[in-house]
């Protein structure tokens, strides 16, 4: 009777699933007769099945749980939360009884005899007695349950749920009848795939009849056509699912987590009907179960809390979810305390995942993205509720992987909310069809931001490509995007020197939190495809993450723009690396060298241009908001005052408004944040350019020298010059103590930019322009506390001196920063081989001072300055 | 007089399992098994096609066995097709019940082979 037993494991399963639900149910409305009912009914045929199959120790267990629900039935005994618990509890043995059944197919051994003892006390009316040392959990099992004696305050409310799951599949199935059969899932997936290959083979049947006039198959390919479609939808049926199934267990797993946290926690849930793919559905399911535990355990406050906020005792998490467009909207929201923004400000620095630096910089959301992070956990002590190790990481990792996102909203006090958007199912995806150099490929449409055209160098500001030598971005509503060009990455013809680029069609697409535009010739249609796995020949190619049939029969492939981000990076160093060690002196040899350049207008007819990384933020600051404080122009901004230094020299009375770039000196931290804004007259671009400057030698104050820029001349501002002139305070002079830096660099620009920035930020910075001279300091007995250092160098490059710092000598200890313009893995590596302490980036500037604190801070030479 | 039905046998429970075990017991006498999951498809199923017998459980979803019972003599008359009604020993109290309403027999679960023969003899169906 094999079959047999494998038909009562299967009920019974339905049955404890529809038991948990229904047992949380009754417990917050003990008198609705018809849940209690369907309870006993379980319990009862649970109990009746036994007997055929010879099963005494789950028939035990049965027959003491139903007899409890017997007596509840007629109304002898109240459904308490003491008694429901120990219902729960029977339910639980009989979980791990089932288990234990389908993995031997013989009852574990077991003694329930203080279980049985104590469910036939309760159902004796001895319940007081009995109740309070609940009765262990009789068998290891993993799903021991919350019997712990509940606080005076029980867990939920006696409301019922704001809209309860319709009961999960057992009910379909028993009311359905015979209209009802199991097919194993194999049978399913293997439909699903002769489908698409129908869909396939009917588009291009369709495509081939299209040019044909008057064929004999018009009529049936109609047919064929319309019954493919149906065909297609009924299979995709058979794989979705109520996402109430994987919703079933939580009102459980949140009524024990109250009662184990002692909180009051009410679950509602809305849309548990909303249907999505059984694949994506068993995908989601742990990720769900996780995200409601973290909201009970860490959204949701104490009751206690909850009065001294002047909130209700009872939390309340909120599942629901939606149809929109081709996904399902989940959210998970809870009306607890929030997320503590500084805590998580705390612990990412704590964790070193960012520095102070850049912590100042991000906004809250970005902070709050941390707790995505892997070993991220807030939670100060680890509860046995969440902090298993398994943090929010691997939902979203999970989550994505299914090409879904995650997002969150968080109001301090208020609560937390977090929304995932997955697609609808894994078979079928919305993609966008693009064609690049005569081919065509589809981009998935999860990823696809926007469409846009842009002009080259137009007036167009909301959106235009900037294209300088061989390198394009987008300029997209103020931010720049990295642009690729398909047909140049995919070496598709000819690539991107091609000047109708402007003429393109650009995908914007989003990569976890970076954008990039994809410049494609031509954007077609939206379409569903079916998506095939990228042939092993291919896989290696990174860029495709499979493919698929187009209704004319062409085989295309289907764009990652994740991999299309990666490969990008990778080309990107493979340039730069192509020219290593050039002669510096002709422009063109600044291959690696090349620098973003915001160029402007100030006080004249000509360009003017300033380090890109050295600006913190555009803004127009509008004349209303420019205020004098003894004489000297100010705004508000970002809660502070802002010092105006207007570049021309006077400001501009007529102007509505006026372009700032703005400062900031963030570094310093501990409230002593300052920023400075230099009012030009226009922001003209953003170049990224070779550089081949003239110093100007000082004879002009506030400009650096001149370079050509977009083949124009354009005067380079010396940002130090303006920095002082805007706030004395931020140099220092010599203070004692400050921390030595030398820096080594052979281009006497980047020298002339670093110096001031460095002493700017409190150092005392000796500067040279070789590394033969450096090291000559050293011998000569020089001390320094930190040396930065270029890479590319004449003579003795940057990872040969560093080599000999490191030999021996004075130095030996020092941290070392790299400089350098390109900072490829395989840079980085050979960088930190040779001794090399830390990289970065060429004019990044807030960059290198962290940089910097942390080295110092790490050789404990000296205190990084504060301020 | 044997009609064609005679030896079909409306076995109504919600549980496949109880339902399997009679189903095999049953054509193994040589009766042929029909099955429904409730009262309400019991009810269906004698509406097209009247069983020569009803192996009837007492406790199931949508409409229960008693609920059945009455529905099956009310709509058919008394006495025809016999009802074998199937209970466990916390439901001594409705056999009574089950009695009053027309069922002939009844069956303590679980059975097996030789319970339901001697049953379905003492009712003389077999």
């Amino acid at each position: 009777m094999d079959d047999l037993l494998a038909d009562f494991l299967t009920e019974t399963n339905e049955s404890l699933a529809e038991l948990d639900l229904a047992l949380v149910k009754l417990e917050r409305a003990p008198d609705d007769a018809q849940t209690l009912s369907l309870i006993f009914r379980h319990v009862h045929t649970i109990k009746g099945t036994c007997g055929f199959l010879g099963l005494p120790r789950l028939e035990h267990i049965a027959h003491a749980a139903e007899n409890v629900l017997g007596r509840m039935r007629d109304g002898k005994l109240a459904a308490t939360p003491d008694v429901i618990s120990s219902v729960l509890a029977a339910v639980d043995v009989i979980k791990a009884i089932v288990a234990g059944l389908a993995a031997s197919g013989n009852e574990p051994a077991g003694d329930d005899t203080r279980l049985a003892a104590s469910l036939n006390a309760i159902a004796e009316g001895r319940t007081p007695a009995m109740a309070a040392p609940p009765p262990p959990p009789i068998i290891p099992t993993t799903t021991a349950t919350a019997t712990a004696p509940p606080p005076a305050v029980e867990a939920v409310k006696p409301e019922p749920l704001a809209e309860a799951p319709p009961p999960a599949d057992p009910a379909g199935d028993s009311h359905a009848g015979a209209q009802t059969i199991r097919v194993t899932v194999d049978v399913l997936e293997d439909l699903m795939t002769l489908v698409s290959e129908l869909v396939l083979t009917r588009n291009q049947l369709l495509q081939l009849a299209r040019r044909q006039e008057n064929s004999g198959f018009a009529v049936p390919l109609q047919r064929l056509s319309q019954i493919t479609s149906d065909l297609q939808e009924g299979v995709m049926k058979t794989r979705m699912q109520p996402i109430g199934n994987a919703w079933n267990k939580l009102p459980r797993l949140v009524r024990d987590l109250a009662r184990d946290l002692g909180k009051r926690i009410e679950l509602v849930m809305h849309g548990a009907e909303t249907e999505l793919d059984r694949q994506v559905l068993e995908l989601i399911k742990d990720p769900l179960t996780h995200m409601v535990r973290n909201s009970g355990d860490h959204g949701l406050e104490t009751p206690a809390e909850r009065r001294a906020a002047g909130k209700s005792e009872g939390g309340r998490i909120t599942l629901s979810a939606c149809h929109e467009g081709g996904h399902v909207i989940i959210e998970i929201g809870d009306d607890g305390r929030g997320l503590p923004v500084d805590k998580i400000r705390a612990k990412a620095l704590a964790r070193g995942l960012a520095s102070e630096t850049e912590l100042a910089a991000m906004s809250e959301a970005q902070i709050l993205r941390f707790i995505f992070r892997p070993g991220f956990s807030t939670a100060a002590a680890i509860t046995a509720v969440s902090g298993r190790g398994v943090g929010l990481d691997v939902v979203k990792t999970n989550i994505e992987r299914i090409g879904g996102a995650i997002e969150l909203r968080n109001a301090a006090g208020l609560g937390t909310t977090f929304t995932i958007k997955i697609p609808l199912t894994l078979a079928i995806a919305s993609a966008l069809i693009v064609e690049a150099g005569g081919e065509r490929f589809a981009i998935p449409q999860l990823s696809v931001v926007e469409l846009v055209r842009a002009g080259m160098g137009g007036e167009d500001g909301e959106c235009r490509v900037e294209r300088i030598n061989n390198t394009e971005v987008l300029r997209l509503r103020e931010r720049l995007l990295p642009l690729v060009n398909l047909r140049g990455l995919l070496a598709l013809g000819e690539a991107a020197a091609d000047a109708d680029t402007a003429a393109h069609c650009i995908v914007v697409a989003q990569v976890g939190s970076t954008m990039l535009g994809i410049a494609v010739d031509a954007v077609f249609d939206t379409e569903e495809i079916v998506v095939k796995p990228v042939a092993p020949i291919l896989r290696h190619v990174t860029m495709f993450s499979g493919n698929t049939i187009l209704g004319d029969g062409s085989v295309i492939m289907i764009l990652d723009p994740a991999g299309i981000a990666r490969a990008t990076g990778v080309v990107g160093s493979n340039e730069a690396r192509a020219t290593p060690g050039a002669v510096k002196d002709s422009p063109e040899a600044h291959g690696p060298q090349r620098t973003a350049m915001l160029i402007f207008r100030a006080g004249g007819p000509e360009p003017k241009a300033v380090p890109l990384g050295l600006v913190a933020r555009l803004e127009h600051i509008e004349k209303a908001r420019i205020e004098l404080s003894s004489g000297q122009p100010v705004t508000q901004y970002r809660g502070r005052l802002m010092p105006l230094v207007p570049l021309s020299g006077t400001l501009d009375r007529n102007a509505e408004s006026h372009p700032v770039l703005v400062f900031a000196d963030e570094d310093r931290g501990q409230g002593r944040d300052r920023c400075m804004g230099l009012v030009v007259d226009e922001i003209l671009d953003v170049a990224d350019e070779h550089l081949a400057i003239e110093l100007s030698g000082g004879q002009q104050p506030g400009l650096l020298g001149t370079a050509v820029i977009a083949g124009k001349a354009t005067g380079v501002i010396d940002t130090g010059y303006w920095l002082q002139h805007a706030a004395q305070d931020w140099f220092h002079g010599a203070r004692g103590g400050r921390p030595r830096v030398l820096v080594v660099e052979d281009a006497e620009f980047f020298r002339s930019l670093l110096v001031p920035s460095l002493s700017a930020a409190g150092y005392a910075v000796t500067a040279v322009a070789s590394a033969t001279q450096a090291l000559a300091l050293r011998d000569a007995g020089t001390a320094f506390d930190a040396i930065v250092s270029d890479i590319e160098m004449p003579e003795l490059d940057g990872l040969e001196f560093v080599r000999r710092v490191r030999a021996g000598g004075g130095w030996a200890e020092l941290p070392v920063i790299a400089l350098t313009g390109h900072a490829g893995l395989a840079d980085v590596a050979a960088g930190r081989n040779a001794g090399f302490t830390d990289y970065v980036q060429k004019f990044e500037r807030d960059a290198l001072l962290a940089s910097l604190r942390q080295c110092l801070a790490q050789s404990g030479a000296l205190a990084a300055p504060v301020g | 007089m044997a009609g064609p039905r005679d030896r079909v046998c409306l076995v109504v429970d919600d549980s496949r399992v109880v339902r399997k075990v009679a189903r095999r017991i049953l054509e193994s006498h040589g009766f042929t098994v029909e099955e429904a999951e409730d009262g309400s498809q019991a009810l269906e199923s004698c509406r097209r096609a009247m069983p020569g017998s009803v192996l009837l459980d007492w406790n199931m979803p949508v409409m229960n066995g008693i609920d059945f019972l009455k529905a099956l003599r009310e709509e058919f008359g008394p006495g025809n097709p016999p009802v074998l009604f199937c209970t466990t020993e916390n439901d001594i109290d409705r056999i009574e019940q089950a009695i009053t309403y027309g069922a002939q027999e009844f069956i303590m679960k679980p059975f097996d082979d030789e319970i339901l023969v001697g049953k379905f003899t003492q009712v003389g169906l077999l």
